[in-house]
């Protein structure tokens, strides 16, 4: 067999999921054999906790000159989403309306729905869930639309 | 559930409008988006819950034709920096409504659970809409246990819950402790708008935690320390074991002895 064939032959394989090749052509006998590459992997899904717990990052400050800063306007505790197995409210990259709920502060249980005050995508997300905050401190850097 | 004694028994703001389901999802919710386009005081009341809210989504046990479902639309002229003292107002109030009605010595657990002994007989939960921080509307909701017997919970709840009925093995009319409600209601809002010190003192008298040794899961924090005060806005000053002092603003309490 041709060196060129066999090349052709891999070549061939590679887009498959053969894992296993004989051929036998002229008195040659030819047996390829790979171990099954992985293309795809499945994730399990991300529990909401996994994703609060990403660390915050401080945007540097010619990068927050044109973005908007969301603020507490009270002081309480800040949760992301309306209960603890419920989605986010929003992520980094969402893109959200003027009006739109960001986040919850709570007070002794007195629940401050949180809204955008302007159209925009979620730059930085900028406190932890089940974090406390206080009167002022930044929440969300929007980039505004 | 008469609808009309309640309206002609309540005196003041707070029910001057009521409007009444015999099933809703949550009164809260009807009273969110009814809030803007209705006066301060509307009442809304359900015979019925099929979501009715907790805390951080969790549910408020509301079975039928047993006990009081009830949300009330504020639009206070208090500061938004304030607002934590509607729900101190609401759990005095509360409190005294159902002492008057009852005879037992219903008490506030921090910040505003309404509890006989150490049992959970009626829950408040506000949600707040703010603008540019100002208080745009706020709506109480008050979850009463009033009839519902002991198998009327759901397993798990059925050691930390209680109601009217199981503690005096009497059963109450629903309209006669709306109309105290409402009435207990009014009269603290009023003093809210005059005097919050008289509203922290009472809420401190009413107390069942204030001196207390008390576990408080915060967020993703666990405290443990005696309960020593609340501050003029209402949260809790903490002494932990340490001797530090910790204000705390949100988190479940428990009482440890």
């Amino acid at each position: 067999m041709e060196l060129e064939e066999l090349k052709a032959l891999i070549e061939l394989l590679k887009d498959t999921d053969i894992t296993e090749l004989q051929v036998e052509k002229e008195g040659t006998k030819l047996k390829i054999k790979r171990e099954k590459i992985l293309t795809s992997i499945e994730m399990p899904l991300q529990k909401p906790s996994a994703i609060y717990n990403k660390p915050v990052e401080v945007p540097s400050e010619e990068d927050t000159q044109r973005l908007i800063t969301i603020t507490s306007p009270i002081v309480g505790t800040f949760y992301r989403a309306p209960s603890p197995d419920a989605n986010p409210f929003v992520e980094i990259g969402s893109k959200v309306e003027k009006g739109q709920v960001l986040c919850i502060i709570e007070a002794m249980k007195l629940m401050n729905e949180i809204e955008s005050e302007t159209d925009g995508i979620i730059v930085k997300i900028l406190v932890e869930n089940g974090q406390p905050v206080e009167y002022g401190e930044p929440l969300f850097l929007i980039e505004p639309l | 559930m008469n609808i009309e004694k309640i309206r002609q028994g309540a005196r003041g703001n707070i029910g001057r409008e009521i409007l009444f389901y015999p099933v809703i999802d949550s009164t809260n919710t009807a009273g969110l988006e009814k809030a803007l386009t209705s006066e301060e005081g509307l009442v809304i009341l359900a015979d019925s819950q099929l979501k009715g809210k907790g805390r951080l989504g969790r549910t408020w046990v509301s079975p039928p034709g047993l006990n009081i479902y009830m949300s009330i639309v504020l639009k206070p002229l208090i500061e938004l920096a304030d607002a934590t003292l509607i729900t101190i107002t609401s759990a005095v109030a509360c409190s005294i409504a159902l002492r008057n009605i009852s005879g037992l010595e219903i008490t506030i657990k921090w910040p505003n659970d309404l509890m006989f002994q150490n049992r959970k007989i009626g829950g408040i939960l506000t949600e707040l809409k703010s603008e540019l921080k100002k208080i745009v509307f706020a709506v109480v909701g008050i979850g009463i246990n009033v009839n519902s017997e002991l198998k009327d919970f759901p397993e798990d709840i059925r050691r930390m819950a209680t109601s009217l009925r199981n503690e005096t093995k009497k059963s109450f009319s629903r309209t006669e402790i709306i109309i105290e409600l409402l009435n207990e209601l009014n009269k603290w809002y009023a003093v809210l708008a005059s005097d919050r010190e008289i509203i922290i003192d009472k809420w401190k008298e009413l107390s069942s935690t204030i001196g207390r040794k008390v576990k408080v899961v915060s967020g993703q924090e666990t405290l443990e320390g005696i309960a020593e005060d609340i501050n003029e806005k209402g949260m809790l000053i903490l002494k932990l074991l340490t001797g530090e002092q910790k204000k705390i603003v949100s988190g479940d309490l428990i009482v440890l002895s």
